[in-house]
């Protein structure tokens, strides 16, 4: 078979798959529900198939490329499949992606399998209170005793820590270092004793995101990723995932959203700003694909900021377009995970990941080459 | 050209001070929704503030003086429709007012009301609001939202259409005006934030990043307050209506930025800036938002009729 008929075979089965598969019932946004929703659909993706595409056959993948991820993104947002930025996001599109770069063969074999057959959710602990995009002044510290490390210290912002099973934890384990270094990137179980986590309320709704305490964790030397002292630079391969490829499948939906707000807009001056978000969707898709079919094995490098940012910023202007298109009081605006939730969520969209500030320094200094600044 | 506050205007605003000061206006407990204030709703009634524009020797401006000054409370309540689209019906139609394009669709302040006007586009329909059949909505946008359960058997007058242009002008100019003191409160809370947040070792304020963003927000902020005051010095269908584009047209940018500067903490309700920028956003929306009123503009002030 040809390529391109190998390709449009792909895609009809994930159009047929998605057609007989995808969830009636809207996703709970909170709490165990929200975790049974999320882990059930990503067993049932994970069964027949549809989970983990590009990873390697080994850890359960089926080392697929990037254009057959891209045709089931393209399909899964236009089945109006669940939202991939729920429960499952860190784990599938970070946590996994940095494993595989950097991790151990035991935890690659141990952990890899879990996260796509829909067994194990996780969470990112990385800043912490006075510790956000100046994130190598981190202060939770882990002191190496014999196999073990012992934690303690505060994360803020860990998105769904409240029902995640693991987490990826950078802490400062070199007590005499400074910033980047003497840093480690771990896997920290949400289990271990001396963790408490406190979810904490958003403007946009849920409580997407907690702080997580930990008082005298211990965790195993097994558990560094990337070399002990060595967790800056994982993390580094952590935030290239996040905000190189992570969110291709959220960028190919905002595409599509676009086109339904223009599918619903009866208003010929809406018209106009509408034509030119589509204009923008369009720009975006062109990069993101570029960016996709580029990527190899490893962790995507600075131009990701790129998307990243112009992905942050058109998700706030066309969901401040649908208030415009839909009207304040609408249903589609009101409704659970509406576009009145999608407007207030989308402010993160700028902050989460490293700011647009940051984005825009890395943009600066990493792709233009651009001197660095004083700050 | 006047731009302060005359003698008359400072005791009016002083005595919204007091009363203002009189009261526990803290924010709502943590997850509410809606910050509405039953009790600021209340003395504002009571006191008479609402009524200025029906006072002789006053005006629409200072009855817009007070509702910016009551929007920049961290509570809301049922201000700027009272003093500024209440004066153009008789004196005795009941406050809280509830201002609508349906009667079927969810209203701001219906929760609260005891009457609702509503500009269907055909006639202006005053209906009496009985609270037993008012459905509240939740919503995130921080007002109290509610709808009527039925619409059959309720008390309602027709105004007939000619009341349309007039409503809808009092309405842009209550967008404007508490649009501008919901962002200047909005700006004072940020300011206050970036001053002491630390990263890279120094203020986050101190990066000229910030800085010029929250400069440009002054800017808007400002610009808002005179548009709105000049619109309600006028009471001129272009002026309100030019007001009340720019508010809802800065109204994304302006809190995007706002909420950008506070980080991850700006994003939840132990902040204190969503309950400026939540009302803000309800308004982005109204009367069709800033593209409707952009269009009322262009049309009533290049319009034969003014040249």
């Amino acid at each position: 078979m040809s390529d391109p008929d190998r390709l449009e075979v792909f895609r009809a089965q994930a159009r047929s798959w998605l057609a007989a598969n995808v969830p009636n019932e809207s996703a709970p946004s909170e709490g165990q529900p929200s975790r049974e929703f999320v882990l059930r659909w990503q067993q049932r993706q994970y069964t027949d198939g549809w989970a983990g595409l590009t990873w390697p056959k080994e850890y359960g993948g089926r080392e697929l490329s990037a254009i057959e991820q891209i045709i089931w993104f393209e399909e899964y947002a236009a089945a109006r499949a669940p939202s991939t930025h729920d429960a499952s996001f860190v784990g599938v599109n970070h946590a996994g992606p940095t494993l595989i770069a950097c991790g151990t063969e035991a935890q690659k074999a141990f952990h890899l399998p879990k996260i796509l057959r829909g067994e194990v959710l996780w969470c990112q602990g990385f800043s912490e209170p006075g510790s956000g995009s100046d994130l190598a002044s981190l202060r939770t510290s882990g002191r190496v005793v014999g196999e073990e490390m012992i934690v303690t210290g505060q994360k803020i912002w860990s998105s769904y820590a409240d029902i995640a099973d693991y987490q990826e934890l950078l802490i400062r384990t070199d007590p005499a270092s400074t910033r980047h270094r003497g840093l480690s990137w771990v896997i920290c179980p949400m289990n271990a004793p001396g963790i408490t986590v406190r979810p904490i309320r958003t403007m946009a709704g849920p409580p997407k995101f907690s702080e997580v305490f930990y008082d005298e964790v211990r965790l195993p030397l097994g558990n560094v990723v990337g070399g002990l002292n060595n967790g800056w630079r994982t993390a580094m391969s952590t935030l290239g995932f996040e905000r190189g490829t992570a969110s291709l499948a959220l960028q190919i939906r905002l595409v599509y959203k676009v086109e339904e707000l223009i599918r619903r807009c009866k208003d010929p001056a809406l018209a106009a700003q509408l034509a030119d978000l589509r204009a923008q969707a369009a720009a975006l898709r062109a990069m993101t694909y570029r960016f996709a079919l580029s990527q190899g094995r490893g962790a995507p490098g600075s131009e990701g900021s790129i998307i990243r940012l112009y992905f942050a910023e058109l998700t706030q202007r066309v969901t401040e377009a649908a208030i415009d298109v839909y009207g304040i009081a609408a249903p589609e605006v009101l409704q659970d995970h509406g576009w009145g939730f999608e407007y207030l969520d989308g402010f993160s969209e700028t902050i989460a990941g490293g700011t647009a500030e940051i984005q825009r320094n890395i943009i600066g200094e990493r792709v233009l080459g651009l001197p660095r600044g004083a700050g | 050209m006047q731009f302060e506050p005359d003698e008359d205007q400072r005791a009016v605003l002083d005595g919204l001070e007091q009363l203002l000061g009189a009261l526990d206006l803290e924010a709502p407990k943590e997850g509410a929704l809606s910050a509405f204030s039953r009790t600021l709703d209340q003395q504002l009634a009571d006191s008479g503030f609402l009524q200025v524009a029906r006072e002789p020797g006053f005006s629409l401006l200072e009855a817009a003086l007070l509702v910016e000054r009551i929007a920049r409370t961290p509570v809301s309540a049922e201000a700027a429709a009272s003093a500024l689209v209440l004066p153009l019906l008789d004196p005795e139609v009941a406050r809280p007012l509830a201002l609508g394009n349906q009667i079927t669709a969810p209203a701001r302040f219906l929760p609260h009301a005891r009457t609702m006007l509503v500009d269907n586009g055909e006639d202006v329909l005053l209906v009496e609001v009985d609270a037993g059949n008012v459905e509240p909505v939740e919503t995130l946008f921080a007002y109290p939202y509610g709808r009527l359960r039925r619409t059959q058997d309720l008390r309602i007058r027709a105004l007939g259409p000619t009341m349309a242009t007039p409503l809808r002008r009092r309405w842009r100019l209550a967008i404007a005006v508490e649009g501008a003191g919901l962002m200047q409160a909005a700006l004072d809370e940020v300011l206050e934030h970036v001053k002491t947040r630390h990263q890279f070792g120094r203020p986050i304020g101190s990066f000229q990043v910030v800085q010029h963003r929250l400069a440009m927000t002054a800017a808007t902020a400002s610009a808002a307050r005179w548009l709105a005051l000049r619109a309600a010095w006028s009471d001129d269908e272009a002026d309100c209506a030019i007001a009340a584009t720019y508010v809802q047209d800065a109204i994304p940018r302006l809190t995007y930025d706002l909420h950008q500067f506070c980080g991850a903490m700006g994003l939840t309700l132990e902040f204190r800036l969503h309950l400026w920028t939540y009302r803000l956003k309800a308004l982005l929306g109204e009367l069709g938002g800033s593209s409707a009123q952009a269009r009322t503009a262009a049309t009533r002030a290049w319009s034969p009729a003014r040249q």
